[in-house]
């Protein structure tokens, strides 16, 4: 299963999109959950500290800074980019960060 | 004045930024309110109906793509000429430019062109107010660069506060980045949603160390919340609510750090 969570800032998709990870994840579900936002939070929702929510920000920085190679596949961003959250959701964030976009609002 | 709101969505941008506007505009100032959101809601915190924000965008034709500068407002497009026929009025003489990409109206051209000349629009007397996409992607790359001051509104939430001190890193570090861009005069948080002393506590705590000013301290307000839910401008349907009170202040303090004042000219206030 693959599910998608939009909506406008602030309703409630972070603490939405987490709840369901974790709640999944008990069911015995394998459960990825990826931060697309660019200012990502998801790991606050779903249990993490507020040091492992920037520190995965970080790691994600540094690859658009170019500091470091991409991960060349999907196994290796889940590694590379992630962090194991409760209930074993392995949660990564894989959205440039702080990047402004020329010609997008 | 000119200022930009920015912060996590969800944390009061458009509204604290709509009732800012108003304030600003009866206090004497020609006042320009933009929306660059890509979620339009400024339209209605300013006292407008939703649908005013489909008639407040610029023409596509406006904008063309220069090599070397990148999207240029055409040869002869005046900028204040512009606003006066595009802007549409709101209450108390405000005028409104929606900016932010419209579901089914993308104009990157013109948007990005006018993005490109706002710096130049100091010039011409009027008082800016900029309501930015959420997050922190937008604010500091581009859009914000017309502004002196840069709001940074912060609720007593974990997410609002990660983000207000993400902000707060890309407002700093821009003071040591000399010539790429122009550095506001003025950053600072805004705290709002306030329900206890434990809340600006913990807000107070969260953003020790980054050196930049709390300008306001906005209650947690049942009458404000009231109005976002019915659509309504909370200056209208709520002038004495304590948020609105508390942002009328806010004015006054921004009016005196930047050495302001509304009196123009030649102004004509609008009586709605």
């Amino acid at each position: 299963m693959k599910i998608a969570v939009i909506g406008k800032g602030g309703v409630g998709k972070t603490m939405t999109t987490g709840t369901i990870a974790r709640l999944m994840a008990r069911q015995g579900l394998d459960v990825i959950a990826l931060d697309c936002d660019s200012n990502p939070n998801l790991g606050l929702s779903l249990g993490l500290s507020v040091e492992e929510t920037e520190r995965l920000a970080a790691v994600r920085q540094a690859l658009d800074a170019e500091e470091v190679e991409h991960a060349p596949s999907a196994p290796e961003i889940l590694g590379r980019f992630g962090a194991w959250a409760p209930d074993r959701v392995r949660l990564a964030v894989v959205t440039k960060i702080d990047h402004f976009n020329p010609g997008c609002p | 004045m000119r200022l930009a709101v920015v912060g996590k969505g969800g944390t009061g941008k458009s509204v604290i930024c709509g009732t800012l506007a108003r304030v600003l505009a009866r206090r004497g100032h020609r006042v320009l309110a933009l929306d660059v959101d890509t979620m339009p809601g400024l339209a209605l915190s300013l006292g407008l109906a939703l649908d005013a924000a489909d008639d407040a965008g610029l023409p596509e034709d406006l904008g063309e793509r220069h090599e070397e500068r990148g999207w240029v407002l055409k040869e002869g497009v005046d900028v204040a000429e512009l606003v006066a026929r595009h802007a549409i009025p709101a209450p108390d003489g405000v005028r409104f430019l929606q900016l932010g990409k419209l579901p089914g109206r993308v104009k990157p051209g013109s948007t990005t062109a006018f993005r490109a000349v706002l710096e130049e629009f100091r010039a011409e007397g009027w008082t800016l107010v900029a309501d930015l996409a959420a997050g922190t992607r937008q604010p500091f790359f581009g859009w914000s660069d017309f502004a002196e001051v840069v709001l940074i509104i912060v609720e007593p939430t974990a997410k609002a506060m990660l983000s207000a001190r993400r902000l707060a890193k890309l407002a700093n570090e821009r003071k040591t980045d000399e010539g790429e861009t122009r550095q506001p005069s003025l950053v600072g948080f805004v705290a709002n949603k306030l329900s206890s002393e434990k809340d600006l506590q913990r807000i107070e705590r969260a953003l020790a160390g980054r050196l930049l000013p709390l300008l306001a301290e906005l209650p947690y307000d049942e009458q404000l919340a009231a109005a976002e839910r019915l659509g309504r401008a909370p200056i209208d349907v709520a002038p004495d609510a304590p948020a609105v009170v508390a942002i009328r202040e806010l004015v006054a303090r921004l009016e005196q750090r930047t050495a302001t004042k509304g009196i123009h000219e030649g102004h004509e206030v609008h009586e709605d």
